[in-house]
């Protein structure tokens, strides 16, 4: 394989975004005809190399060589006429649009006098639709049209103009399993029939093996394996993917469970697309004990937390805190019973990015006697002095209290979000993405403060996308897969690169005995 | 009532399209920038600058012709003032709409006491008159009883009006450039992969937007009356960006929206002989575009939520 | 995405006031100064001469200098009118309109209660100015924070109904029966007046409400808890929700709050200087005080200064007509004050994204050099 000219050779590739290096040093070839899966924790930056190829980002340093010739000014319409095509994951088309409209986009069939000629272009794609086996209605409002077919349109947009390198940007994360088989048929088809080539990033392993032939593993921001897919299985894949360096000393737990402080039952959730995200989980978390919950993007997690939190309507289902149903509460009255939450998206939801770090610290506890006079006057040095103390206490590194929260680093932000959180006195925690595009240094620390509060009773609900993180500090796991729960272990039961499979899915019921 | 129903007599109609024209054509220029994204607050300003540099150029340029080629150029102008705060420096458009309110109203009078030495308005002199755009007769239409009171005989920027939202409509829904424009607006990175650039769209809807004004303002100044006052926009530029929401952005349907306000206006004007305060109908138009924007957007969540379900 | 974007470089987020931005606010009133000497120069006008009269216009006498403070104390009211709407997250366009039903409302009740003691009477038409002007600020936010009604547009068509409404009443069913007033409500009980406290100059004592209501409106917005809660509920309605603050009502208390300042500006043209409604209680008025709250990005304080020299300004600007100079110079200087603010924060903007981007990649050749040194 390597006797081939490649038709896409990254090298040295190195991409600078303020406060985090994405792609380091990164060289790979991509030869033609082949399906290469590029997998890698969130955040790797697996999207970042592949917006480079596109000529979306334009890398600090290295070079990309596309059939043999060099990207000198990388764009997306360069990338387009060198035959390079993206499907990105969030889709780029115009809903209010066809199909077909949205396929000509930018290179329009005309009529006598410039207008646009609808059948032509209707006529294109639907030639298209036949010669590459993809149906669809070239007339159908893009608005109207399923996950999937919009996928197809995206597809067929990049084949019509002419791409023979079609780079799919996590194409799996919204599509049913259905969905995804026809997809694949698709990938294959148009690799043996037309001699594409594609690069498919994804983090869904068991999809690596079914569809590809090379596969490369990205860690923070570097490849760190690059194999045949024959010579590897799932397993191998899983410990590259997550075999960061194990973080330093064991954390010491202490003390015993208590009372049930958490209970959900047989809860239902919607996504934002309306669509099913949470369905039928059932948990429940005691004082003084982690429950982790370990999840790729999109299997409902997020949905499970917000629920919880009063931040998102329960469908079906109910969440009890401390015995006390949570349905039709807001944010706040489900503070009020003893929560606190840290979220996954800090700098929407987590801080008021414009706000200084002092007011930051102070919301949810602006209204208690030490901050207020009688409701009304704001103890302006109390919440100084309060906000020095937690500043320090919790280790924020930045210019002082008075800056705004947006100007500090992703692990300061946190850091604030932190000592906000807990200090409200809450004893239940609901804690999402904990250390997301956070430095090694924070982690630890805001491990270590997780970890004190279970020691001091607290009841902590954990949801990350990191392994080692999950496995570090929870006291039982369970593992959620397209809303459901497929697996229950104790800390201790499984290992690290077994619990993967429960992760994606592959596990579970029969497919289980076949193995 | 027969007294009453003589309020809707053959000069009710004629004054619906006289009065609805200015928002159409200002309603024709918020329309681009909608369809980008842009939401201009500042047509009022724009279409008042518009009335008086037509005039300005009406009587400076030898005519109605130098009046509207003043007017358009002054309209483009601003449009490019208004896409360079907005796309360029990404400035909050509200506010940029509000400080171009302000601006031209401030040098609309300047430049009349300025230039015409009046305060307060200019309709022209012996030694320096006015010329307004010529009427014009269509020569089948105008022997044919009731239709040639409606149809012929209007000034020319009713018809120029007629004609832009015929051409405006081909323009967003039929032409390649409409569909980058209505991209632009609704997904603008979906544009930018495809290798066109949603800055320079909303730069050409800004300026042709301008341009739209231009041509509302000439028609105020110097079709619907031959005069410039203070302030003569009188809110119609909001008025106008009430008639895109209603009408969704659509020329035709925004037409039949700025004709359903004149006609509110006309019979405003017609029920005063029925001792109905002057002041009451005026107002009748904003009432409206309150109760339509409510209505709209009440209509909105209720279909969002149907989906929903 | 649209909506997204919009938000991002919205009204709300704009960066505080520090140093530099007072540094360009210097260099953007220093520059539009000189625009409104070269536009008066242009149209053959001498601008030293311009400005001289517009200082002494505003300040050589006694009775410039109450016009001054009284023109200062509105434009300080609506601004700060503004201000605290938008520090709730809400544009409130509308002020004209509550200004004008404050106006009527007080003028009113003031003439209803003709003969009751003034003690009782004025609290009570105050009362009813706040009132009037907050139930119809209440209108628009109750759309925008039910419904998601634009509250701009709303805002600005509900000026019209009103101006126009309040007219009608004056000219017609409300037209007081007195001779020789051709428009206008009856006249209230004098002795609820505000008194003059510079002779012939507007300057009356509704003044010391002003100074009173604008250190309340600064006290809510800089020292409370409730102005605490607002200011996080107009920087991110997400975050402020997810606390437990009732964005919502707090959306609508700000409003509310806008409503009543204007309503009172409206009560004091009338107690102070017409003693009755007219139609020309206001001559956009509202507006000249959304210009200082916009340029001093909705800060109190800074609008509290900042419509002392706009006072000037404006009352300079009748200084100018008396050597023939239009007063609109002044709007015009007003508003290029915005645009450059507007550009200034555009450009730099831009250049900070280079710097970032320049400094990025500085960094990242300097981390490659090392590696490739080791």
């Amino acid at each position: 394989m390597a006797e081939r000219e490649p038709i896409v050779r990254f090298e040295h590739i190195s991409m600078q975004f303020p406060g985090v290096l994405a792609n380091d040093d990164v060289s790979l070839e991509i030869y033609p005809g082949e399906v290469f899966a590029l997998v890698g924790e969130n955040g790797a930056g697996k999207s970042t190399l592949m917006n480079v190829l596109y000529g979306l980002n334009q890398p600090t340093s290295g070079a990309i060589h596309v059939k043999g010739k060099k990207v000198e000014k990388q764009s997306p319409s360069q990338a387009i006429a060198m035959g390079v095509g993206m499907v990105h994951q969030h889709f780029k088309l115009v809903g209010s649009f066809t199909v077909a409209q949205n396929i000509a986009l930018c290179c329009e069939p005309k009529k006598k006098l410039g207008l646009y000629d609808f059948r032509a272009a209707n006529d294109t794609v639907r030639h298209l639709s036949e010669e590459f086996g993809l149906e669809i209605d070239p007339t159908a409002q893009v608005n109207s049209l399923s996950v999937g077919l919009q996928q197809r349109v995206e597809i067929l947009k990049t084949l019509h103009r002419g791409a023979d390198v079609l780079i799919l940007d996590e194409p799996t994360a919204v599509l049913t399993p259905q969905e995804t088989d026809e997809l694949f048929r698709v990938i294959r088809g148009i690799v043996r029939d037309k001699g594409m080539t594609v690069i498919i990033i994804t983090h869904k392993l068991y999809e690596v093996m079914a569809i590809s032939d090379r596969v490369g593993v990205m860690r923070a921001g570097k490849l760190v394996g690059l194999k045949n897919t024959s010579e590897v299985n799932e397993r191998m894949l899983a410990s590259m993917m997550v075999g960061r360096e194990m973080l330093h000393a064991q954390l010491e737990k202490t003390g015993d469970t208590g009372d049930e402080r958490i209970r959900v039952e047989n809860l239902q959730v919607l996504s934002d697309r309306m669509l099913p995200a949470v369905q039928g989980v059932s948990l429940n978390v005691r004082a003084g004990e982690i429950l982790g919950v370990a999840a790729i993007e999109g299997n409902g997690q997020s949905e499970l937390i917000e629920a919880i939190t009063g931040m998102r309507p329960v469908r079906g289902g109910e969440v009890f805190i401390d015995g006390k149903s949570v349905a039709g509460k807001t944010p706040g009255e489900i503070r009020k019973l003893g929560l606190a939450h840290i979220p996954e998206d800090r700098l929407r939801t987590g801080v008021s990015p414009a706000a200084s770090v002092e007011d930051n610290l102070l919301a949810g506890k602006q209204r208690t006697k030490e901050f207020s006079a009688a409701g009304m006057h704001l103890k302006r040095r109390a919440v100084h002095e309060y906000a020095r103390k937690l500043f320090s206490q919790f280790d924020i590194r930045g210019a002082g209290v008075g800056t705004a929260a947006g100007s500090l680093s992703g692990g300061n932000m946190q850091k604030v979000v932190l000592a906000r959180e807990f200090s409200l006195g809450a004893d239940i925690l609901i804690i999402s993405q904990p250390t997301r595009g956070v430095d090694i240094g924070a982690i630890e620390f805001i491990h270590k403060s997780i970890v004190e509060k279970r020691n001091a009773g607290c009841a902590i609900l954990l949801v990350s996308a990191d392994l080692d993180e999950v496995f570090r500090l929870s006291d039982r796991i369970i593992t959620l897969y397209e809303g459901k729960i497929t697996g229950h272990f104790r800390a201790g039961e499984i290992e690290k690169a077994d619990i993967g499979y429960y992760m994606t899915g592959a596990r579970t019921g029969s497919e289980e005995a076949s193995r | 009532m027969r007294e009453f129903l003589s309020v809707f007599s053959i000069g009710l109609f004629q004054n619906t399209l006289r009065t609805a024209t200015p928002v159409v054509l200002a309603a024709l220029g918020v329309l681009m920038t909608d369809h980008v994204g842009i939401m201009n607050i500042g047509m009022d300003g724009m279409m008042l600058c518009g009335a008086f540099f037509a005039v300005l150029g009406s009587c400076y340029l030898g005519g109605w012709l130098g009046g509207l080629v003043l007017a358009l150029a002054v309209g483009l102008l601003l449009g490019a003032f208004f896409g360079l705060f907005v796309v360029k420096f990404k400035s909050d458009e509200y506010i940029i709409g509000v400080a171009l309110n302000i601006f031209a109203g401030g040098l609309t009078v300047f430049l009349l006491r300025t230039i015409f030495g009046v305060a307060g308005a200019y309709s022209g002199t012996d030694a320096l008159p006015i010329f307004g755009l010529p009427k014009i007769n269509i020569p089948l239409i105008e022997n044919i009883p009731i239709l040639s009171d409606l149809l012929s005989g209007n000034t020319l920027l009713v018809y120029v009006s007629w004609i832009l939202v015929a051409l405006s409509y081909v323009l967003i829904y039929k032409t390649p450039l409409g569909f980058w424009l209505r991209a632009a607006g609704e997904h603008p990175e979906s544009l930018r992969a495809a290798g066109k650039s949603p800055e320079k769209m909303k730069y050409l809807a800004s300026i042709l937007c301008g341009l739209f004004s231009g041509l509302a303002g000439a028609h105020l100044s110097l079709g619907y009356l031959t005069m410039f006052t203070e302030n003569m926009s009188a809110s119609r530029g909001f008025i106008a960006v009430a008639c895109v929401i209603f009408g969704a952005s659509n020329p035709p349907r925004v037409f039949l929206a700025a004709l359903l306000f004149g006609f509110i206006d006309a019979l405003g004007l017609r029920v005063q002989s029925f001792n109905v305060s002057s002041n009451l109908t005026s107002l009748a138009p904003y009432l409206v575009t309150v109760i339509m924007m409510v209505w709209v957007v009440w209509r909105g969540e209720r279909k969002k939520k149907r989906l929903a379900r | 995405m649209k909506k997204a974007l919009r938000e991002l470089f919205s009204f709300k987020r704009g960066p505080k006031i520090n140093g530099g931005y007072l540094l360009s606010l210097a260099i953007s009133i220093l520059l539009a100064l000189l625009v409104g000497a070269l536009i008066m120069a242009a149209s053959g006008h001498d601008p030293i001469a311009g400005y001289s009269a517009m200082l002494t216009g505003a300040l050589s006498s006694k009775r410039a200098i109450g016009d001054t403070l009284a023109k200062s104390a509105t434009l300080c009211l609506t601004g700060l009118a503004t201000a605290v709407a938008a520090q709730a997250g809400i544009f409130n366009v509308g002020g004209e309109g509550q200004l004008y039903f404050g106006a009527m409302a007080s003028a009113l009740l003031g003439a209803a209660l003709t003969g009751a003691p003034a003690v009782l009477a004025v609290p009570l038409c105050l009362l009813a100015a706040m009132l009037a002007g907050g139930l119809w600020a209440l209108i628009p936010a109750w759309l925008k924070v039910k419904l998601k009604v634009n509250e701009v547009i709303t805002t600005i068509m509900m000026n019209s109904i009103a101006i126009y409404f309040c007219a009608y009443l004056s000219n017609g069913p409300l037209k007081t029966t007195e001779r020789g007033i051709a428009s206008g409500t009856a006249k209230i009980d004098t002795s609820f007046a505000f008194s003059r406290v510079i002779n012939l100059s507007n300057l009356t004592t509704s003044i010391f409400l002003s100074v009173a209501i604008a250190l309340m409106v600064w006290y809510l917005m800089k020292k409370s808890v409730t102005g605490y809660e607002m200011k996080l509920t107009g920087e991110n309605e997400r975050f402020a929700h997810y606390m437990g603050i009732p964005s919502a009502k707090l959306m609508l208390l700000g409003m509310v709050i806008s409503g009543a300042i204007c309503g009172l500006v409206g009560m004091f043209e009338v107690f102070g200087l017409h003693k009755r409604f007219i139609d020309s209680v206001s001559n956009e008025f509202y507006y000249d005080g959304m210009l200082v709250a916009m340029i001093m990005r909705y800060e109190p304080t800074g609008i509290i200064l900042m419509s002392l020299f706009f006072g000037i300004l404006k009352i300079g600007g009748t200084g100018m007509e008396k050597i023939g100079i239009p007063s609109e110079t002044i709007l015009i200087v007003q508003s290029i004050i915005i645009f450059f603010m507007a550009a200034e924060r555009g450009i730099s903007a831009s250049v900070r994204e280079k710097r970032v981007r320049r400094n990025a990649r500085i960094k990242a050749d300097a981390a490659k050099g090392g590696s490739e040194h080791a």
